[in-house]
């Protein structure tokens, strides 16, 4: 008993730093954007005891930076991008999944295959392609994109998932005359909840975050809030207070929401890579 | 696992393809489209604010002037040792944490959910908060190592070693929780049956674990390797903010490369070359392990 | 097309006309809207109150699409290689006029000036500083981007800085040392305050354009170019290494990171009180005076630019002109010249910008230590401190700036650093077609 209490305080120990480790730069951006210039130039590092001031996020928000736009643009695009990633990746996964039909193990092995394109390869033919066509400061192009690069590892999640569904609980419903659509909106659908939670977090964490096709894609009026964020590195000297806001700003919504979902999306997680 | 899926409709039916038609559509022609024209534009010789009818055909000139620059080469070393640390460090710490912490305890899942939160910080604020916590005059880190342990400040970001190493942390700090959660739960989801069974048969702890834990979870070590692997070559934002590629080209990625060529030296032929370079390592990498494993196809045929 | 040609006839004719008629030049354009390209820097921010002054005063509508001005060029040349681009305005930084211009990108103000409706007769375009005004808006004269009988103007400078000497009074006095006037001075100086303990010189230093830039403020002044007339490159000159020495000595003896710093780390460094030199922009007047950012307001002297073999400071910066797929390139030029007119350029210093006219310069030198030195120093401004042309990017981020990486993190001799690189320029060179003549 003894060995086993000290054992769990070592347990302990060791979870609370790492804990630490992953909060503390979270952290730093998070009171810094709550400093105000004089604290920031002070020479200590000051971890929680200053004034939080709300100067920085007023700079953002007030300035002619059109936060609102930005922030509006972002949400559509995350938005869009995760709606029908879900969507098509979901009616792909599971065609995959359960059905046998001539080119299944070719497309398999292409998913896996084109998850694997690096952005930086698609950015130059992207760019190229607005050149040419002129179409640009369009929200649509860079969801287009954004949903292309996140199906394969979508489709690869909830392929998992679906495997793990009871094929008994289809059949009955085929047999009650549903449609391929009916068994899947209704009867599987409602058991894929963790699944389509943690294959909507990666998605959005791509939508989202993305930063590079953004910044080549988008114009005066389309653009994301990463693009926006790196746009405060000015000539003359790094302004870390509102750097750190808008960092705030872009972060502080996926990790609410990541809070929130956290069991779905760690049981979802481990479930889809263990047992799939 | 061992119920095989049943075709649900007729062999020779539609309905399959009209499921995986909209999703097979978007990525052709938002992947393998891309992958083409940058195949296509590596013959040409095409900058940025000209038409590309006046662009001039060049044939096989990009590639020629590729397989002659040392630069190159020496970015995708820099890739490759980035590779080789993160993935071996972030491997070794995530597993060897998942070992020591695996028996499940209260709290748990509180735990787990702080471990996932710097997977969703965006690439770019990553890249800021380190730049900030690695500057040399205000960053946090040398007030630390001068203050605490007595050590010379040091330019992290400027010198070609240190801001290796710079770039290396971030992404082990980012990363490593990654790994830790995915191992862990496979770890728990072990048949206790069978661990018991090897205690029982007197294995002592390092022989549990090399023996018996971890070729269990093989494959999941192998996806997770695998995503790590394609990380990898993706990655640029957050060189991209931390140190621009710098000092020399000490943490230029290949990717960070392309992004360069393309866009501050305006070689748009010359960056898609070198993309097509991109594209044929990560494919051949990522064969090579599926060569080894494949997940999908394990998944689907057991 | 000719339709076209007859409409715009049309309207010219139209304007020049209506001018007489109208009390107010820019009456006819009030309720527009113009876009404008700026970088993020301090300059710009603070003209946006002057844009707001210039719409209430001339009811054309401005929006400001404000980037970090590393990224402003692939949007600009993005925007403007489309048969409509969204800007009407762009600032560009004068190293890409050459580009702008070659690839067809900007309208000559010629067409512009050739508008009687349109010209201010108060403009007086000769008091805008001549370095400023041949280095950021003159296209095409010897070499192309210098000034000469085949060049044309096609932007007015805006937001554009020479470079000086500034220095800590406190420091120097304590310290003993005069203010250095010439390279040999400041190096003494360096080394001085270095066995002192006190960082030195501050300085960019960053891979890529940073430390080249860092290097080309001494290279002009130690006689050293980057090539000679037939483009032949010459930068393991003598010269040459000499100033990558003297910046190897500003890597040891200034604050710590310089190989880390871009522009704004080697600005905060200085106005940290991290450095007691300071060998880049003006700007840095305008920002010492800055409380909220700086701890240095007030100990902060100014003098010309050192030399060595000649007086040669850089100019650079910004300047502004008119896409030429704009679609109101008239309101276009009204804003340009009104916010470069004598009333505005004033206004610009007021709020804490960098004026770009000499009379500016001389009414304001109470209250701003630097305007006499400035005014000094840009006749000694050398427009051709590194060469302006499209082949000039990769020279710089891709050649120098790593080979001044190695000069300034290594101890490996120099010399074959930059032998190294003169290769490597001249096979870009090469490349690119420019020997065709010889």
């Amino acid at each position: 008993m003894q060995n086993e209490k000290v054992r769990l305080t070592y347990y302990y120990t060791a979870l609370i730093l790492l804990a630490c480790m992953s909060l503390a730069p979270i952290w730093v951006m998070i009171s810094t954007s709550l400093k105000d210039e004089v604290t920031l130039q002070g020479d200590i590092p000051i971890w929680f005891f200053f004034v939080p001031t709300m100067d920085n996020y007023e700079a953002i928000l007030t300035g002619r930076g059109k936060f609102d736009t930005y922030l509006w643009n972002s949400v559509i695009v995350a938005g869009a991008t995760t709606f029908i990633t879900l969507l098509f990746g979901g009616f792909c996964a599971y065609a995959l999944a359960r059905t046998r039909f001539v080119g299944r193990t070719f497309l398999a092995n292409a998913t896996l295959m084109v998850r694997m394109v690096p952005p930086a390869v698609i950015a130059v033919p992207a760019f190229a392609f607005v050149m040419l066509s002129g179409i640009d400061n369009d929200l649509a192009a860079l969801t287009f994109l954004y949903t292309a690069i996140s199906l394969p590892f979508a489709i690869w999640l909830l392929f998992g998932f679906f495997k793990q569904i009871p094929v008994e609980l289809e059949e009955a419903a085929i047999v009650d005359g549903a449609t391929p659509l009916q068994v899947f909106f209704r009867v599987l659908l409602p058991l894929m909840s963790s699944g389509y939670a943690v294959a909507g977090i990666f998605t959005l964490r791509i939508a989202w975050n993305e930063f590079i096709l953004a910044l080549l894609l988008t114009g005066r009026n389309s653009r994301t809030l990463p693009v926006a964020a790196a746009s405060h590195i000015t000539e003359e000297g790094v302004e870390w207070g509102r750097i750190m806001a808008m960092g705030t700003l872009i972060v502080i919504p996926p990790l609410i929401f990541t809070f929130f979902a956290a069991k779905q999306i760690i049981a979802g997680m481990t479930a889809g890579a263990v047992k799939g | 696992m061992t119920t095989t899926a049943k075709p649900k409709w007729e062999p020779g039916s539609l309905t399959p393809y009209a499921f995986v038609t909209p999703a097979v559509l978007l990525m052709g022609v938002g992947l393998l489209y891309p992958v083409f024209m940058a195949f296509y534009l590596s013959f040409f010789d095409w900058e940025i604010g000209r038409d590309f009818a006046d662009a001039e055909a060049v044939g096989f000139v990009n590639f020629a002037r590729m397989l002659n620059d040392p630069q190159v080469w020496e970015v995708l070393g820099v890739t490759l040792r980035f590779g080789f640390w993160v993935i071996l460090l972030e491997m070794t710490l995530g597993i060897g944490l998942a070992l020591l912490l695996e028996k499940p305890i209260r709290g748990a899942s509180l735990f787990r959910t702080i471990f996932i939160l710097p997977l969703m910080v965006s690439p770019v604020v990553v890249g800021l908060i380190w730049r900030y916590l690695f500057d040399a005059r205000a960053g946090w880190i040398n007030y630390y190592m001068s203050n605490w342990f007595g050590m010379e400040p040091q330019v992290w970001l400027g010198d070609p070693q240190l801001a290796f190493f710079a770039i290396v942390f971030t992404d082990i700090w980012q990363w490593t929780p990654f790994i830790f959660i995915i191992i862990i739960a496979g770890l728990q989801a072990l048949p206790s049956e069978v661990v018991e069974a090897s205690e029982i048969d007197g294995a002592n702890w390092w022989q549990q674990v090399f023996l018996v834990k971890l070729p269990m979870i093989k494959s999941i070590i192998i996806i997770a390797l695998l995503m790590r692997i394609i990380d990898v070559f993706r990655g640029l934002e957050v060189m991209l903010i931390m140190t621009g590629g710098g000092p020399g080209r000490s943490t230029e990625l290949l990717s960070l490369h392309i992004y360069k060529r393309a866009f501050e030296t305006q070689q748009l032929g010359y960056a898609s070359a070198i993309a097509v370079l991109l594209i044929l390592v990560v494919f051949g990498l990522s064969l090579l392990i599926l060569k080894l494993s494949n997940p999908m196809k394990t998944r689907s045929d057991v | 097309m000719k339709f076209f040609n007859l409409a715009a006839t049309a309207v010219a004719a139209l304007v020049i006309g209506a001018a007489g008629a109208l009390a107010n030049p820019y009456e006819k354009y009030a309720g527009s809207t113009i876009v404008i390209s700026w970088p993020s820097n301090n300059h710009f921010k603070v003209a946006e109150t002057l844009v707001d002054e210039f719409t209430e005063e001339t009811g054309i509508n401005v929006e400001i699409d404000y980037l970090q001005y590393l990224k402003l060029r692939d949007r600009q040349l993005l925007e403007m290689a489309k048969p409509e681009g969204e800007y009407d305005v762009v600032a560009w930084v004068v190293m890409w006029k050459g580009e702008y211009v070659n690839k067809g990108l900007l309208t000559p103000l010629s067409e512009m000036y050739t508008n009687a409706g349109l010209v201010d007769p108060d403009y007086d375009i000769d008091d805008i500083a001549d370095a400023y005004l041949q280095n950021g808006g003159i296209v095409g004269g010897a070499k192309g981007y210098l000034p000469g009988k085949s060049g044309g103007l096609y932007g007015i400078p805006f937001g554009a800085e020479t470079s000086i000497l500034a220095y800590r009074k406190d420091i120097l006095e304590e310290q003993g040392i005069a203010v250095p006037t010439t390279y040999d001075e400041l190096t003494a100086a360096m080394t001085k305050l270095n066995e002192a303990g006190i960082p030195a010189l501050t300085s960019r230093g960053a891979t890529g354009h940073q430390v080249t830039a860092a290097w080309l403020f001494h290279l002009a002044p130690m006689g050293g170019r980057i090539f000679d007339d037939k483009w032949n490159p010459i930068v393991n000159s003598p010269e040459s290494v000499k100033a990558a020495e003297f910046l190897r000595h500003v890597a040891k003896t200034g604050p710590t990171g310089i190989s880390s710093y871009g522009f704004g780390d080697a600005t905060t460094a200085f106005l940290q009180g991290d450095a007691a030199f300071w060998l880049d922009s003006l700007k840095i007047a305008a920002l010492s005076r800055d409380e909220s950012r700086s701890k240095v307001n007030g100990k902060v002297g100014y003098a010309l630019h050192p030399t060595d073999a000649r007086c040669g400071s850089e100019t650079g910066g910004f300047a502004m002109g008119i896409p030429a797929n704009s679609q109101n390139k008239e309101a276009a030029f009204l804003f340009i010249q009104w916010m470069t007119s004598k009333a505005a350029d004033q206004r610009i210093v007021e709020l804490g910008g960098d004026p770009i006219r000499i009379s500016t310069l001389q009414a304001n030198t109470q209250g701003f230590d630097e305007y006499p030195v400035v005014a000094e120093q840009l006749p000694c401004a050398d427009p051709d401190w590194r060469p302006l042309i499209p082949e000039w990017n990769e020279l710089n981020v891709d050649v120098l700036g790593q080979a001044l990486t190695q000069v300034i993190t290594t101890d490996d001799p120099i010399q074959p650093i930059m032998d190294e690189a003169n290769d490597k320029i001249r096979a870009i060179m090469e490349r690119e077609g420019y020997y065709v003549w010889q």
